[in-house]
């Protein structure tokens, strides 16, 4: 799962882009879905429909990251952008970044010396910073890209440390990684799933509008679980109140977010068969972020819902970091939920 | 009534955790609905069944609270608000948790307006672990309930917002005589954005949404844009900035107030919102307003209604059901 978590998270996918994603998910899923309902629906989302006995289940991941869109382009050659999805600007000095057609470029800044005595500490803004492709001019520039190109973090995957995994677009291939797994898994038999069950990659997380939005609305699950990376500061300087989570500490069972507050008694069948399993999991310490459950929990008939994270530090960065232990954590529990029947 | 109010009032159900006060208002209204089921969302159903017009009564039987969010060393509990909790009320005083355990909400500075962050949960426990005993992350505390009776026919306590709606549907249900199709909705998660009432609107698809709710008062609320009057009767929504109410619906419900001389006012209320603005947009998107009961000091430990309003309240449901 590691190498499929590489591979995927090296792929170009920012919100609205994801066609490299869904192509590498597709390439790699074919073989393991063979004579089950498969399609991409308007908004780009990829589903598919395993079946199995009981109430419709919908499992979802997003396929897209955050990145960068180019609004302008200078008469030197450097490309204004704005952020497509949350960044802290923070992140962003002297930044590698790279095109959908593959042009590199690095976020510059001004210098320091030449910085006024108020800007300096201050995170920069994101209108003060440019991308530099290595063009003089604007026409030059007009070559490589386009007012309306995509960007994203150029960054490499990394195993580092005791266990952990570094890289871009973590958030949300580790959940995309753990789907595909489970199909195959499905397919060889070692899975029966004890739900109607439907795999969503979905498109446009990150900017909040949700693919997820339409294809909760088409499979109109009864049940539904986002398989998630969650933003965590267990780091040197945050009192532990405020750390949300702990990398390494397993799977995150989360009971309330800003977007969404958790089906109960789905959260507490799901918490009882990792402990029954005996895997790692812990829950969120501080009510922070949202994703695609806030759609599908209150689209059509409404569905009960649970998300099921990854902790992650530096998230939507360059650096997203994440643990191996976390990861299979995650993927033990959504394979357990599959195989045990629907909480009473 | 007043015995039902009360009952609603003391069964803590935080958004999100609607269970206990669902099971109170089923018993309740089981033996005077056609059906009655619960949906994916938890929002309770209770119909009665007609050829005529579809309409959906709507009040929500959540409120709001705190969720734990952990335990310090010192055995103190850190919560996060759930709903919008008014800080200058919530602070020093009594809460209780899902299941039963008394604290009391505090700050480290009673001097300056406290902030959400800087709120805790004391048990009186000495440890962290002698706190983990009684309360887990994720259990939710609520300001403790109080109902009680004032002058005239004034009543003080919480939360009042929204089981008198609760209440008056209830009451409405047993008390209806039409043929409309009638779908009376106790809804989940009203105070953290009208969550619930969004797939309770798409699976019924109401051609009228009517919610009931309560409404801020000028004289009490130091609100000199509104018009509400506590005691002046219940009111019709105009307006409130999550939602328009359908000019014609309101029109009708002006008709039928003043042919079965119901005291109602009319409201435009200048922040806030309620389900009704959800039922307005979801599926295919229905005629509605609001019926609301005059409270001061929403979202405090001691809500204010008159129960004259209550009555008109109900009248009107009552009478918009039989003859809209």
């Amino acid at each position: 799962m590691k190498e499929l978590l590489n591979k995927l998270s090296l792929e170009f996918g920012p919100s609205g882009c994801e066609d490299r994603v869904r192509e590498a998910i597709k390439e790699e899923i074919k073989d393991y879905i063979v004579g089950k309902e498969s399609f991409v629906d308007p908004l780009g989302n990829y589903i598919i429909h395993i079946g199995g006995n009981g109430p419709k289940l919908m499992i979802s991941a997003h396929m897209d990251e955050v990145g960068f869109m180019v609004k302008g382009i200078t008469d030197e050659g450097l490309l204004k952008f704005g952020t497509v999805g949350g960044i802290d600007p923070i992140c962003l000095g002297a930044k590698r970044v790279i095109s959908e057609s593959g042009v590199r470029g690095n976020i510059v800044m001004k210098p320091i010396h030449l910085l006024s005595p108020s800007e300096r500490g201050q995170a920069p803004k994101i209108k003060n910073l440019s991308i530099d492709i290595g063009a003089s001019t604007k026409k030059e520039a007009e070559e490589l890209t386009f007012v309306g190109d995509y960007f994203t973090f150029d960054s490499d995957y990394v195993e580092y440390g005791e266990g952990f995994i570094k890289g871009k677009a973590l958030d949300d291939r580790l959940g995309c990684a753990i789907m595909c797994q489970l199909i195959k898994d499905i397919y060889e038999g070692k899975i029966e799933p004890k739900y109607d069950t439907y795999f969503a990659f979905t498109t446009r997380e990150e900017i909040g509008y949700s693919g997820a939005y339409g294809a909760s609305m088409r499979i109109r699950p009864q049940y539904a679980i986002v398989i998630e990376s969650k933003a965590v500061a267990d780091i040197y300087g945050v009192d532990e109140d405020s750390e949300v989570a702990r990398l390494g500490d397993g799977v995150i069972i989360s009971f309330a977010d800003r977007g969404a507050i958790y089906d109960h008694t789905f959260v507490k069948h799901i918490k009882a068969i990792a402990d029954k399993n005996e895997i790692k999991n812990q829950t969120n310490r501080y009510i922070s972020g949202g994703n695609d459950s806030m759609h599908i929990q209150k689209n059509a008939e409404g569905a009960r819902v649970s998300t099921l994270s990854c902790a992650s530090r530096y998230i939507h960065s360059q650096s997203d970091v994440i643990h191996e232990d976390d990861l299979f954590a995650t993927y033990e529990t959504v394979k357990e939920v599959l195989k045990n029947d629907r909480p009473n | 009534m007043i015995d039902l109010i009360k009952k609603l009032m003391l069964t803590p159900s935080v958004s999100g955790r609607e269970e206990k006060i669902r099971e109170v208002i089923k018993n309740e209204v089981l033996p005077y609905a056609d059906e009655v089921y619960t949906d994916n969302m938890g929002n309770l159903i209770a119909r009665k069944k007609g050829n005529g017009k579809k309409i959906m009564f709507c009040a929500h039987m959540d409120e709001i609270g705190f969720f734990v969010t952990g335990i310090g060393s010192n055995g103190n509990i850190n919560v996060s608000p759930v709903g919008g909790i008014n800080a200058l009320s919530a602070t020093f005083q009594d809460v209780i948790s899902e299941n039963g355990v008394c604290g009391i909400l505090a700050t480290n500075s009673s001097k300056e307006l406290p902030k959400y962050e800087k709120l805790y949960i004391d048990i009186g426990a000495k440890t962290k672990k002698q706190a983990e005993k009684k309360v887990q992350i994720g259990d939710f505390f609520v300001c403790v309930p109080k109902f009680k009776k004032l002058l005239n026919q004034r009543y003080v306590g919480r939360p009042f917002d929204d089981r008198i709606g609760c209440a008056i549907l209830c009451e409405a249900i047993k008390q209806v005589n039409s043929d409309n199709d009638l779908y009376f909705v106790f809804s989940v998660q009203e105070e953290v954005g009208s969550r619930g009432s969004k797939p309770a609107t798409f699976a019924i698809a109401p051609d009228i949404g009517i919610a009931l709710d309560v409404t801020a008062t000028a004289e009490k609320d130091g609100d000199s844009s509104m018009d509400v009057k506590l005691g002046a009767g219940c009111t019709i929504k105009i307006k409130d900035p999550s939602v328009i109410s359908s000019p014609e619906l309101v029109k009708e419900m002006r008709k039928i107030a003043e042919n079965e001389k119901i005291k109602y006012q009319n409201e435009i209320l200048p922040f806030g919102g309620t389900d009704a603005s959800v039922m307005q947009i979801a599926g295919k998107g229905a005629r509605v307003s609001v019926i609301s009961i005059p409270s001061s000091f929403i979202h405090t430990s001691c809500e204010m209604i008159d129960m004259g309003d209550v009555k008109e309240a109900l009248k009107l449901t009552v009478a918009l059901a039989n003859k809209l």
